[in-house]
């Protein structure tokens, strides 16, 4: 391959003179950019860092010696040698004036308005002494609308198009749309319908009080809110987020929105907390016996790094089994993985997914799985024109407008697949021999019949790739749960090594990257067992139905490890009066005052530091570099790559059913929270319908893992196929006793509910 | 050229106020003084300037009317703070004044708005409204008081007098298809690549073509180049094709297709190339019936059996075309031969008719002992037909089994030879020469510099200022040419320089094909002679390049069968006016232009484009963006597609570079 086509010549070393300040720095960044850079300030009010320069404000203007006219600088690139004046006093009265055309018609309702005094239109109008008003037109009258989650007054609305920018380029909802026409032009949703929670991150840019979260709307001034900052615990993602605080209720979660992202679940899912909790000694002192006896413990994934390492410790000293099926399966997954690598992590992260010119998806609904993904595979889309293979046995009609190829495989495949997609990408590289024996071995026909993946499709993959630069790979959890996901691993790992795939084995929700590292985890409970957040024989329950009650994520300390590698720390939201399960532990005789004080001894061989939680930092700087706890350190670990041979596949006929979550939902925290209303209901097309023998409306009763269900079924006009897609957040303590392959086929009793009440 | 009252049109000043009628001095440009044939023109209102054709002028009303219809005009502004709401306060003010409530505090506003307009502004027409506004206030300040001291509305407020606006910008103007530009690069800015296509397809329905093989004049009226390079435009345009393809996305129309008309109404067209197939599109859309007869078994006219494989993928110029049959009122007849009894059928049975057939005969080089029927003497359709169409729909056998190892000598200069001699190559020639009468510079002016550029990487040999004097042969083939040399002569007198034949430098090529491409021809022998169908001097169907109806009513003509052979992009235009007019003339009988069209013709002819004007408020310097090509090896032997198109980073810094040129022009009738 030739050097990388770049005709922009982005990248090149230049020096520009700022306000008399010589700045050096690379051609392709904004005069905006270098400034920050080097802590030079230009007003804006519709900058948003995260997001390509909009321009719509027209207040960042500069002169630039030598060029006649007013320089946009969010948008215009410096040129070497370029010397810039950011302030004079020309310039200051463009801006004035332009804050005086922002002022035209405001409406004067600061008092009641969510915004105030976290205002840009306030604080910009006081910056440049805007006391009086040269300036009239003739007012419009424009309701109020409400979306749903976020509401919109285009009364206050400025035309900033932070939102649409956000709607188009980060969460690619693309609800969010301007609608032209001069002084009446506005934001509209175009898909009002669907209600995306994702339009809460839309929101959160928004300068003025336009586009607001309705929960949020006159519940308080912002200034009386207290910011605890923090990391969302559900989907693995680790975003940042602040619960906004006052007298011990979250009043709402925000977000450094300037350089990062939140999803629905995270904006909305805060309201989780186990409250009203005192401390029951005798249930704590059952506990204890419990610990003692306990021949297994069981647990969900939504706990802390530091939780993790209390139960590893406690293992190491009792001896009992420690399951977290999810987070087991992830490890096995890793191991086998590094096998191939060498590097105890997989080596993807998301900015470079963000990056690429090509991804493919395979064993994942990324959309429903991880968000924060997704996102990064929409900034590729959009600012790299990336082409996205989409592989999996279902198509999702969210991401019809990223994905350039939707390649279908049957259900069960997944090995076969992973064969195919090696053979077909690895065609060029250089192999381990043994490795390389295996590949062209393969019988590519049989293969590609099995899988239900044509050669011709795997063809126009690769044609796909013809020249890109930065390919990425995002695996999820239909692999893990895989009954050969070992093998599907290293056939993964190959992609890394051997043809410099950025890879990202998505973690399953919660903090399963964390136990998957902490613990020495085993297959199955036996005998008498202790669960936490997990219907057991004794149980901790931070959802408030156990037998002790446990803190949950938002009324604890500790750190959480995310899908970037990186380990975040979570501060106490909201209080709780009960026992922890650090309490517990000192009772067992380990001796720590706080939970945090494990911070400190996460195991290095994992790739954690060595750092105390509160020196862990927690900001992001002037140009969005993230200083937010630490990344892990890949760790080398031993390879000898040793493939198998393909197995079998086994076929799975008839209707299907696959284990995925509303978007926006992951766990029964999230299904908790008063704000995220989604219904537990089998949802499948009319064809599953039909294979299923189900008419819309039926309640069914199935069993998965001896976790049973009982389910209304619901048609979805998008959707194709006979899989349909069964919830398991609603399932509280029974939802991490899932363990296998994420499809199962449907066998099922009809039940008679709701029919009495009518 | 112009008589003017009054005019600063791009910096001239002419004030013939209150001179004597035979001093007056006239406008150097060429304004529209009449508006049509039975409307004049009070006044021409500008982004350049004003000009008053009628001494009775309201100044007050014409600038407030000017500044009303920046507010209208909806389709980008409203996106910047100073023309969002800066246009409404230049409006309200002037509204105010000429309704006989204004104050002289309202005229310093004015002005301090206009200046913050001019100097802030996102796009050229919220920097350039307020200039002819500014000029009216000073040279028109006795309307203006008279109305603030008197408190009276100006002098024919509210008369009968009306006021027709057109936005456009130098490219669009320049674009035979006066496509939309700066909107489709906004769509690329904002990543709406849905939205960007169907600006595009508001005028352009050929938009992935359009977005491959235009030669793209508009970026010679592109004002980027007053500054640095212009923007790359053409390649801009292909990105909102590629995203709905890519997607699998359902089409993206400009408007909302109506349904069936079903009202008896019908428009037969004759030839499925671009030129039919946009009339067919645009008289689709308003669910119009239309019948399309194309002589061959595949669609798309030469772009589909012209324009080869690697430079226009088949796979996405169907696309384009499918977009077209897929609406309800298009119906294609294949292998439809339209010859003059079937002419005259149509012609009987269709409320109009369109003829869009091209130019699909190879005119001879002219050569001595030239032979059409010879053994290894190939027209560059026919040969350019074979090709393609092996290649594109294995119809028929590969060109290589004439071409491979062979030698090929093509005459030429445009497009069609470019395309037979990298065609050639492909098919494996053994030795390809282009013989162009005149040198490299006119043959990329006629081309493109990449086409060129690519066709010499490849291996082709040009041999500039050359032409074939006789050609020799066996009795059966081609043997050898001979060939003269020229050279350009200055003119002693400053004229243009001549090409002169240079004595003794004449030379022999041994060959096995001779290929001409210099030009081609329309088939006429489809009109019944009967109807003596007026002909240009050029032998095309004679039209009045504005209405396109022919000499005889309701037989229209578009595209290279009237033009003569010419670009996609002018056929499209061209098609697309010409279904404008159908679509009426089909009801009333009558050739009639929109408002819309007669503005377009008035820019048109004044040049929107001003080489000369100076930029600001822009940074120079920053490069054009260049896509990436397969590299000679990886494609002189197939038959991919040799652009690669932009990457996304490039293509967002393109379509930032776009200084979104629009211009908003208004006539007072």
């Amino acid at each position: 391959m030739g050097a990388t086509h770049n005709s922009i010549n982005t990248g090149k070393p230049i020096t520009v003179t700022i306000d008399g300040k010589v700045c050096k720095s690379t051609f392709g960044k904004t005069i905006l950019e270098i400034a920050r850079e080097n802590d030079i300030y230009i007003p804006t009010m519709c900058y948003l860092t995260k997001v390509q320069p909009i321009g719509s404000c027209r207040m960042c203007v500069v002169n630039v010696e030598g060029v006649d006219g007013m320089i946009l600088s969010c948008q215009e690139k410096a040129v070497d040698g370029a010397v810039i004046t950011t302030n004079n006093e020309a310039l200051f009265t463009e801006r004035q004036n332009i804050m005086k055309l922002y002022d035209v018609n405001h409406p004067l309702e600061c008092g009641v308005c969510d915004k105030s005094g976290e205002c840009d239109l306030q604080n910009k109008t006081m910056e440049f002494d805007v006391d009086q008003q040269n300036f009239t037109a003739r007012d419009q009258h424009r309701p109020v609308e409400n979306w749903g989650y976020v509401s919109y007054d285009p009364a206050l609305c400025i035309m900033c198009e932070k939102c649409v920018r956000v709607s188009t380029e980060i969460t690619g909802d693309e609800a969010l749309k301007v609608k032209f026409g001069g002084y009446g032009s506005t934001i509209i949703n175009v898909k009002k319908e669907k209600n995306y929670a994702s339009l809460g991150d839309a929101a959160a840019v928004c300068p003025v009080g336009a586009l607001v979260s309705t929960h949020f709307k006159y519940t308080s001034n912002a200034w009386e809110l207290n910011k605890i900052p923090s990391a969302c615990p559900h989907c693995g993602g680790g975003c940042q987020m602040y619960y906004e605080v006052k007298r011990d209720r979250i009043y709402r979660v925000t977000n450094e929105y300037e350089f990062t992202n939140l999803c629905g679940a995270g904006r909305y899912g805060f309201d989780y907390a186990n409250e009203g909790v005192s401390k029951d000694a005798e249930a704590f002192a059952k506990a204890v016996e419990a610990f003692k006896k306990a021949e297994s413990v069981i647990v969900a994934p939504q706990i802390s790094n530091e939780e993790a390492l209390i139960l590893q410790k406690l293992k190491e000293k009792y001896g009992f089994k420690l399951v977290s099926h999810e987070a087991r399966a992830y490890q096995r997954f890793m191991r086998a993985y590094s096998e191939v690598t060498g590097k105890h992590l997989y080596g993807g992260d998301l900015k470079r997914l963000s990056e690429s010119q090509a991804i493919i998806v395979f064993g994942s609904r990324v959309n429903n799985d991880a968000p924060t993904v997704k996102y990064h595979i929409n900034m590729a889309s959009k600012w790299h024109r990336a082409r996205v293979a989409y592989m999996h046995p279902m198509e999702d009609a969210e991401m019809q407008h990223i994905v350039t190829q939707f390649i279908k495989y049957e259900v069960g495949s997944e090995e076969g697949v992973a064969a195919l997609l090696a053979h077909t990408l690895l065609e060029h590289a250089e192999l381990p021999q043994s490795v390389r024996g295996i590949l062209d071995d393969l019988d590519i026909g049989n293969l590609s019949a099995e899988c239900n993946v044509g050669e011709e499709e795997l063809d126009a993959l690769k044609r796909s790739l013809i020249k890109k630069h930065g390919f990425s790979l995002v695996v999820g959890s239909d692999l893990y749960m895989h009954p050969r996901a070992e093998q599907i691993a290293k056939l993964v790992a190959l992609l890394e090594t051997y043809a410099g795939f950025n890879v990202i084995c998505v973690p399953p929700a919660g903090n399963a990257m964390g136990l998957s590292l902490i613990c020495d985890l085993d297959d199955a409970a036996e005998g008498y067992t202790v669960g936490y957040d997990v219907k057991a024989d004794f149980t901790l329950s931070a959802l408030g139905n156990g037998d002790l009650d446990m803190p949950a994520l938002n009324q604890q300390e500790g750190t959480l490890t995310t899908v970037d590698k990186r380990v975040v720390p979570m501060h106490v939201a909201l209080p709780y009066g009960g026992y922890v399960l650090n309490d517990i532990a000192n009772a067992l005789g380990l001796r720590a005052k706080y939970t945090i004080d494990y911070t400190v001894q996460l195991p290095e061989e994992k790739g954690f530091v060595k750092t105390a939680f509160d020196d862990l930092p927690e900001y992001f700087d002037a140009v969005g570099t993230e200083h937010r706890g630490y990344l892990l350190n890949a760790q080398q670990v031993e390879s000898g790559c040793e493939l198998d041979e393909i197995e079998e596949i086994e076929a799975f006929d008839g209707a299907i059913v696959y284990r995925c979550d509303p978007v926006d939902q992951f766990s029964p925290f999230t299904a908790k929270a008063k704000l995220l209303e989604d219904e537990p209901v089998l949802l499948g097309s009319s064809q599953f319908a039909a294979a299923a023998k189900l008419k819309e409306g039926e309640h069914i009763r199935f069993e998965v893992d001896g976790v049973v269900f009982e389910r209304l079924f619901k048609i979805d006009t998008d959707m194709k196929g006979t899989i349909a897609l069964n919830p398991t957040f609603d399932m509280g303590l029974s939802s991490s006793l899932l363990s296998s392959y994420r499809f199962s086929r449907l066998v099922y009793e009809k039940i008679n509910i709701g029919n009495n009440d009518e | 050229m112009s008589r003017v009252v009054f005019s600063t049109w791009r910096d001239e000043f002419i004030d013939n106020r209150g001179k004597p009628v035979d001093e007056w001095k006239e406008s150097a440009f060429k304004l529209p003084e009449t508006y049509n044939a039975d409307t004049g023109s009070k006044a021409f209102i500008g982004w350049d300037g004003v000009a008053i054709f009628d001494d009775d002028i309201d100044a007050v009303e014409l600038a407030s009317q000017y500044a009303a219809q920046y507010q209208e005009y909806s389709e980008a502004c409203g996106r910047c703070a100073p023309g969002r709401w800066g246009g409404r306060i230049l409006y309200d003010l002037l509204d105010k004044i000429a309704r006989g409530e204004g104050s002289h505090e309202d005229v310093s506003h004015l002005k301090e708005v206009s200046e913050t307009m001019m100097a802030t502004s996102k796009c050229e027409i919220g920097k350039t409204v307020p200039k002819p506004i500014l000029d009216l206030m000073e040279h028109y300040k006795g309307q203006f008081d008279t109305c603030i001291d008197a408190q009276q509305p100006s002098k024919h407020y509210g008369g009968d007098t009306s006021y027709i606006a057109k936005v456009t910008a130098p490219c669009t103007d320049m674009c035979p298809a006066h496509v939309d530009i700066p909107a489709y690069i906004e769509g690329v800015r904002d990543m709406i690549f849905t939205d960007s296509l169907a600006a595009t397809r508001q005028t352009m329905p050929l938009a992935h073509t359009c977005g491959r093989v235009c030669p793209h004049p508009c970026e010679d009226a592109c004002r980027r180049a007053n500054l640095d390079e212009p923007i790359s435009i053409m390649e801009l345009k292909r990105i909102g094709a590629d995203y709905e393809t890519d997607h699998a996305l359902p089409w993206q129309h400009p408007f909302e297709v109506q349904p069936p008309r079903n009202d008896g109404k019908k428009v037969a067209i004759v030839g499925a190339g671009p030129a039919g197939l946009t009339a067919a599109y645009y008289l689709g859309i308003q669910g119009i019936h239309v019948d399309i007869f194309e002589e061959l078994p595949v669609n798309g006219g030469e772009v589909a059996v012209g324009v080869p494989e690697y430079r226009m993928p088949v796979e996405k110029y169907n696309k384009d075309i499918q977009l077209v049959l897929d609406l309800p009122t298009v119906h294609i007849h294949n292998n439809h031969r339209v010859d003059a009894e079937r002419l005259k059928e149509i012609d009987a049975e269709y409320d109009a008719t369109l003829l869009a057939f091209g130019t699909r005969l190879s005119k001879k080089v002219r050569a001595a002992n030239e032979n059409p029927k010879m053994g290894g003497y190939w027209g560059a359709i026919a040969m350019l037909d074979k090709v393609n169409l092996w290649n594109k729909y294995g119809i028929g056998s590969p060109a290589s089994n004439e071409l491979k190892d062979k030698v090929v000598v093509c005459v030429g200069g445009g497009f069609t030879s470019m395309d037979v001699v990298r065609c050639s190559i492909r098919e494996g020639a053994k030795k390809v020469i282009m013989l162009y009468r005149r040198d490299e510079k006119t043959i990329i002016r006629n081309t493109t510099y990449e086409e060129y550029h690519e066709a010499v990487e490849e291996g082709v040999e040009f041999i500039f200022h050359s032409a074939i004097e006789e050609i020799f042969d066996d009795g059966e083939k081609i043997t050898k040419l001979k060939v003269n040399r020229f050279e350009l002569v200055p003119d002693p007198d400053g004229g243009r320089p001549q090409l002169q034949k240079i004595e003794g430098a004449d030379f022999e090529i041994e060959c096995d094909y001779l290929i001409p491409a210099v030009s081609q021809s329309a088939d006429l022998q489809l009109l019944p002679e009967e109807w003596n169908i007026e002909l240009t001097s050029w032998n095309t169907i004679l039209t009045n390049g504005r209405d396109f109806m022919s000499s005889r009513p309701g037989l229209f003509a578009a595209g290279d069968c009237e033009y003569g052979p010419m670009t996609i992009v002018n056929a499209v235009g061209q098609a697309r006016r010409a279904a404008s007019v159908i679509s009426r003339y089909i009801y009333d009988g009558k050739v009639s232009l929109t408002d819309e069209e007669i503005m377009e013709d008035h820019l048109n002819k004044l040049k929107v484009y001003d080489k000369n004007e100076k930029i600001t408020g822009w940074m120079p310097g920053l490069p054009r963006a260049v896509s990436e090509k397969l590299s000679v090896e990886e494609r002189k032997t197939n038959n991919k597609e040799v652009n690669l198109g932009f990457t996304g980073e490039e293509a967002i810094a393109e379509a930032e570079r776009c200084m979104r040129c629009y211009y908003i022009s208004m006539v007072a009738v």
